[in-house]
Protein backbone atom coordinates (compact mmCIF):
# COMPACT_ATOMS: atom_id res chain seq x y z
CA UNK A 1 0.00 0.00 0.00
CA UNK A 2 2.90 2.85 0.31
CA UNK A 3 3.35 2.83 -3.64
CA UNK A 4 -0.68 3.68 -3.57
CA UNK A 5 0.20 6.04 -1.05
CA UNK A 6 3.05 7.60 -2.83
CA UNK A 7 0.99 7.67 -5.56
CA UNK A 8 -1.45 9.28 -4.18
CA UNK A 9 0.34 11.79 -2.25
CA UNK A 10 2.49 12.84 -5.34
CA UNK A 11 -0.75 12.70 -7.71
CA UNK A 12 -2.31 15.50 -5.14
CA UNK A 13 0.39 17.94 -4.87
CA UNK A 14 0.76 18.15 -8.57
CA UNK A 15 -2.52 18.40 -9.02
CA UNK A 16 -2.75 21.19 -6.04
CA UNK A 17 -0.16 23.08 -8.16
CA UNK A 18 -2.36 22.81 -11.28
CA UNK A 19 -5.69 23.87 -9.53
CA UNK A 20 -4.02 26.62 -7.83
CA UNK A 21 -2.44 27.47 -11.36
CA UNK A 22 -5.68 27.40 -13.08
CA UNK A 23 -7.77 29.14 -10.16
CA UNK A 24 -5.54 32.06 -10.19
CA UNK A 25 -5.96 32.55 -14.19
CA UNK A 26 -9.41 31.92 -14.76
CA UNK A 27 -10.16 34.63 -11.90
CA UNK A 28 -7.70 37.05 -13.97
CA UNK A 29 -9.12 36.72 -16.91
CA UNK A 30 -12.64 37.15 -15.33
CA UNK A 31 -10.80 40.16 -14.13
CA UNK A 32 -9.85 41.35 -17.43
CA UNK A 33 -13.41 40.85 -19.02
CA UNK A 34 -15.43 42.72 -16.38
CA UNK A 35 -12.97 46.07 -16.56
CA UNK A 36 -13.66 45.60 -20.55
CA UNK A 37 -17.19 45.74 -20.10
CA UNK A 38 -16.86 48.57 -17.10
CA UNK A 39 -15.26 51.11 -19.56
CA UNK A 40 -17.83 50.28 -22.56
CA UNK A 41 -20.45 50.36 -20.23
CA UNK A 42 -23.03 53.30 -18.91
CA UNK A 43 -20.54 53.08 -16.06
CA UNK A 44 -23.59 54.04 -13.32
CA UNK A 45 -21.16 52.16 -10.48
CA UNK A 46 -17.54 52.74 -9.45
CA UNK A 47 -14.98 50.68 -10.84
CA UNK A 48 -14.51 48.94 -7.43
CA UNK A 49 -17.91 48.27 -6.87
CA UNK A 50 -18.96 46.90 -10.17
CA UNK A 51 -15.67 43.98 -9.99
CA UNK A 52 -16.23 43.02 -6.33
CA UNK A 53 -19.87 42.64 -7.45
CA UNK A 54 -19.11 40.68 -10.64
CA UNK A 55 -16.35 38.36 -9.14
CA UNK A 56 -18.52 37.51 -6.24
CA UNK A 57 -20.84 36.37 -9.15
CA UNK A 58 -17.57 34.34 -10.64
CA UNK A 59 -17.25 33.14 -7.21
CA UNK A 60 -21.09 31.30 -7.17
CA UNK A 61 -20.67 30.12 -10.83
CA UNK A 62 -20.34 26.94 -12.01
CA UNK A 63 -17.29 27.56 -14.17
CA UNK A 64 -14.98 28.08 -10.84
CA UNK A 65 -16.45 24.93 -9.65
CA UNK A 66 -15.50 23.17 -13.14
CA UNK A 67 -11.85 23.79 -11.89
CA UNK A 68 -12.42 21.14 -9.31
CA UNK A 69 -12.63 18.28 -12.48
CA UNK A 70 -8.62 18.77 -12.09
CA UNK A 71 -8.83 16.58 -8.99
CA UNK A 72 -11.93 14.38 -10.50
CA UNK A 73 -10.69 13.36 -14.39
CA UNK A 74 -7.33 11.58 -12.99
CA UNK A 75 -9.26 9.72 -11.22
CA UNK A 76 -11.48 8.57 -13.42
CA UNK A 77 -8.72 7.84 -15.93
CA UNK A 78 -6.88 5.83 -13.33
CA UNK A 79 -9.84 3.97 -12.78
CA UNK A 80 -10.62 3.01 -16.08
CA UNK A 81 -6.87 2.18 -16.84
CA UNK A 82 -7.55 -0.04 -13.80
CA UNK A 83 -10.33 -2.19 -14.97
CA UNK A 84 -9.33 -1.83 -19.01
CA UNK A 85 -5.67 -3.54 -17.57
CA UNK A 86 -6.66 -6.11 -15.69
CA UNK A 87 -10.72 -6.64 -15.63
CA UNK A 88 -11.51 -6.35 -19.49
CA UNK B 1 30.89 26.39 -31.87
CA UNK B 2 27.76 27.23 -30.03
CA UNK B 3 25.66 26.07 -32.72
CA UNK B 4 27.37 22.75 -32.65
CA UNK B 5 26.57 22.97 -28.92
CA UNK B 6 23.30 23.85 -29.53
CA UNK B 7 22.19 21.18 -31.70
CA UNK B 8 24.07 18.39 -29.84
CA UNK B 9 21.75 19.72 -26.87
CA UNK B 10 18.71 19.89 -28.48
CA UNK B 11 19.22 16.35 -30.66
CA UNK B 12 20.26 14.64 -26.97
CA UNK B 13 16.79 15.70 -25.66
CA UNK B 14 14.77 14.78 -28.39
CA UNK B 15 16.70 11.00 -28.55
CA UNK B 16 16.09 10.66 -24.90
CA UNK B 17 12.14 11.82 -25.15
CA UNK B 18 12.09 9.67 -28.16
CA UNK B 19 13.40 6.77 -26.08
CA UNK B 20 11.33 7.38 -22.87
CA UNK B 21 7.90 7.17 -25.37
CA UNK B 22 9.10 4.10 -27.30
CA UNK B 23 9.44 2.37 -24.10
CA UNK B 24 6.89 3.48 -21.99
CA UNK B 25 3.71 3.29 -24.74
CA UNK B 26 2.70 0.02 -25.79
CA UNK B 27 2.99 -2.00 -28.42
CA UNK B 28 1.46 -4.94 -30.40
CA UNK B 29 3.07 -7.85 -31.18
CA UNK B 30 1.50 -11.41 -32.79
CA UNK B 31 3.05 -14.14 -31.44
CA UNK B 32 3.22 -17.96 -31.03
CA UNK B 33 3.80 -18.56 -26.94
CA UNK B 34 6.16 -21.83 -26.79
CA UNK B 35 6.40 -21.48 -22.93
CA UNK B 36 5.63 -20.16 -19.86
CA UNK B 37 7.91 -20.45 -16.78
CA UNK B 38 9.40 -18.69 -13.75
CA UNK B 39 12.94 -17.68 -12.76
CA UNK B 40 14.46 -16.38 -10.15
CA UNK B 41 15.81 -12.61 -10.56
CA UNK B 42 18.47 -10.58 -8.87
CA UNK B 43 18.01 -7.49 -10.60
CA UNK B 44 21.15 -5.43 -10.56
CA UNK B 45 22.61 -2.74 -12.76
CA UNK B 46 19.70 -3.01 -15.11
CA UNK B 47 17.30 -2.68 -11.88
CA UNK B 48 15.45 0.24 -13.79
CA UNK B 49 14.21 -2.16 -16.31
CA UNK B 50 12.58 -4.48 -13.73
CA UNK B 51 9.48 -3.75 -11.96
CA UNK B 52 8.97 -4.43 -8.32
CA UNK B 53 7.46 -7.66 -6.36
CA UNK B 54 4.14 -7.84 -6.80
CA UNK B 55 1.36 -5.47 -5.14
CA UNK B 56 1.03 -6.27 -1.45
CA UNK B 57 4.12 -8.53 -0.97
CA UNK B 58 7.16 -7.39 0.53
CA UNK B 59 8.76 -5.38 -2.19
CA UNK B 60 12.10 -5.17 0.02
CA UNK B 61 13.63 -8.83 -0.21
CA UNK B 62 16.97 -8.58 -2.68
CA UNK B 63 15.47 -11.54 -5.27
CA UNK B 64 11.85 -12.77 -6.10
CA UNK B 65 10.76 -15.07 -8.79
CA UNK B 66 9.81 -13.44 -11.87
CA UNK B 67 6.89 -14.63 -14.78
CA UNK B 68 8.29 -15.28 -18.24
CA UNK B 69 6.22 -15.63 -21.70
CA UNK B 70 8.66 -17.42 -24.48
CA UNK B 71 7.11 -16.82 -27.95
CA UNK B 72 7.98 -17.07 -31.57
CA UNK B 73 7.01 -13.87 -32.94
CA UNK B 74 5.42 -14.17 -36.56
CA UNK B 75 7.64 -12.58 -38.45
CA UNK B 76 9.81 -15.13 -37.34
CA UNK B 77 12.24 -14.39 -34.64
CA UNK B 78 11.62 -14.96 -30.95
CA UNK B 79 11.26 -12.77 -28.29
CA UNK B 80 10.88 -13.35 -24.53
CA UNK B 81 8.59 -11.09 -22.29
CA UNK B 82 8.49 -10.76 -19.00
CA UNK B 83 5.39 -10.81 -17.11
CA UNK B 84 5.33 -8.32 -14.10
CA UNK B 85 3.10 -6.23 -11.88
CA UNK B 86 3.60 -2.66 -12.71
CA UNK B 87 1.14 -1.61 -9.61
CA UNK B 88 0.58 1.93 -8.94
CA UNK B 89 3.84 2.69 -10.16
CA UNK B 90 5.50 4.29 -13.83
CA UNK B 91 4.70 3.20 -16.28
CA UNK B 92 1.20 4.07 -15.65
CA UNK B 93 -0.63 0.51 -16.95
CA UNK B 94 -2.22 -0.32 -13.58
CA UNK B 95 -1.42 -3.70 -13.59
CA UNK B 96 -2.63 -6.42 -10.58
CA UNK B 97 -3.07 -9.31 -12.89
CA UNK B 98 0.04 -10.92 -13.38
CA UNK B 99 -0.77 -14.45 -12.17
CA UNK B 100 -3.93 -14.40 -14.00
CA UNK B 101 -2.44 -13.53 -17.37
CA UNK B 102 -0.20 -16.23 -17.03
CA UNK B 103 -2.85 -18.24 -16.53
CA UNK B 104 -4.11 -16.72 -20.11
CA UNK B 105 -0.80 -17.17 -21.92
CA UNK B 106 -0.26 -20.81 -20.45
CA UNK B 107 -3.44 -21.64 -21.67
CA UNK B 108 -2.66 -20.67 -25.65
CA UNK B 109 0.53 -22.62 -25.89
CA UNK B 110 0.83 -24.04 -29.04
CA UNK B 111 3.64 -26.07 -31.31
CA UNK B 112 4.92 -25.11 -34.44
CA UNK B 113 3.32 -28.33 -35.56
CA UNK B 114 -0.33 -26.77 -34.59
CA UNK B 115 0.09 -23.27 -34.01
CA UNK B 116 -1.91 -21.12 -32.63
CA UNK B 117 -1.86 -17.20 -32.49
CA UNK B 118 -2.11 -14.02 -30.40
CA UNK B 119 -1.67 -10.94 -30.14
CA UNK B 120 0.63 -9.71 -26.71
CA UNK B 121 0.52 -6.15 -25.88
CA UNK B 122 3.30 -5.25 -24.39
CA UNK B 123 6.11 -2.31 -23.45
CA UNK B 124 9.59 -2.13 -22.96
CA UNK B 125 12.44 -3.63 -24.92
CA UNK B 126 14.63 -7.00 -25.16
CA UNK B 127 18.26 -5.94 -24.57
CA UNK B 128 20.84 -9.18 -24.82
CA UNK B 129 23.30 -7.02 -22.97
CA UNK B 130 21.76 -5.79 -20.24
CA UNK B 131 19.38 -8.72 -19.60
CA UNK B 132 16.04 -6.70 -20.00
CA UNK B 133 12.38 -7.70 -21.23
CA UNK B 134 9.62 -6.13 -22.77
CA UNK B 135 6.59 -6.68 -19.98
CA UNK B 136 3.50 -8.08 -21.15
CA UNK B 137 0.39 -6.17 -20.34
CA UNK B 138 -2.39 -8.59 -21.96
CA UNK B 139 -3.09 -11.31 -24.58
CA UNK B 140 -5.83 -12.13 -26.89
CA UNK B 141 -5.49 -15.62 -29.21
CA UNK B 142 -5.98 -14.24 -32.67
CA UNK B 143 -6.86 -15.84 -36.07
CA UNK B 144 -3.41 -16.50 -37.51
CA UNK B 145 0.06 -14.80 -38.32
CA UNK B 146 -1.27 -12.26 -40.49
CA UNK B 147 -3.81 -10.79 -38.25
CA UNK B 148 -4.40 -7.16 -37.87
CA UNK B 149 -2.71 -5.72 -34.85
CA UNK B 150 -5.49 -2.68 -34.31
CA UNK B 151 -5.12 0.86 -34.26
CA UNK B 152 -3.08 2.00 -31.12
CA UNK B 153 -5.34 4.90 -30.05
CA UNK B 154 -3.80 5.14 -26.44
CA UNK B 155 -0.30 6.18 -28.67
CA UNK B 156 -1.85 8.69 -30.75
CA UNK B 157 -4.14 10.19 -27.95
CA UNK B 158 -0.78 10.25 -25.77
CA UNK B 159 1.69 11.71 -28.43
CA UNK B 160 -0.61 14.13 -30.11
CA UNK B 161 -1.19 16.07 -26.31
CA UNK B 162 2.42 16.01 -25.87
CA UNK B 163 3.19 17.37 -29.28
CA UNK B 164 0.20 20.14 -28.09
CA UNK B 165 2.03 20.49 -25.04
CA UNK B 166 5.34 21.15 -26.53
CA UNK B 167 4.19 23.13 -29.38
CA UNK B 168 1.95 25.26 -27.02
CA UNK B 169 5.48 26.01 -25.18
CA UNK B 170 7.22 26.47 -27.69
CA UNK B 171 4.81 29.61 -29.28
CA UNK B 172 5.06 31.33 -25.85
CA UNK B 173 8.78 31.06 -24.93
CA UNK B 174 9.51 32.55 -29.12
CA UNK B 175 6.42 35.57 -28.15
CA UNK B 176 8.80 35.91 -24.59
CA UNK B 177 11.29 36.05 -25.87
CA UNK B 178 10.66 38.42 -29.15
CA UNK B 179 8.77 40.79 -26.95
CA UNK B 180 11.31 41.05 -24.09
CA UNK B 181 15.17 39.25 -24.85
CA UNK B 182 15.44 40.45 -28.20
CA UNK B 183 15.14 43.85 -27.56
CA UNK B 184 17.46 43.75 -24.49
CA UNK B 185 19.67 42.31 -26.26
CA UNK B 186 19.45 44.38 -29.24
CA UNK B 187 19.78 47.58 -27.12
CA UNK B 188 22.71 46.26 -25.25
CA UNK B 189 24.61 45.61 -28.68
CA UNK B 190 23.55 49.46 -30.05
CA UNK B 191 25.27 50.67 -26.73
CA UNK B 192 28.33 48.52 -26.58
CA UNK B 193 28.62 49.65 -31.06
CA UNK B 194 27.94 53.64 -29.73
CA UNK B 195 31.10 53.13 -27.46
Amino acid sequence: MAALARLMVIGFIVLSVIYVCLSLYSRAVRKGKLRREWHEGPQDQSLDAFMDEGLEDYDKSLRRKLILSVYVIPVILVSVVVYLTNFA
Amino acid sequence: MLGLIRWTFWITVWVLIAAVFHYTLPQVDIVRITDTYEKRIDPGENKLFWAQADIGTDGTVVNRDVFFIQTRRAKGDVMVYRNEDTGWRWPPYFKFDTSNLQAEAGDLKSSEAAPRYAAIKHYGWRNEFLTIFPNAISIRPVEGPDAAKGIPWVNIVILTLFAAVVYGIWVRWRRFRMARIDPTLEAIEDDFAEK
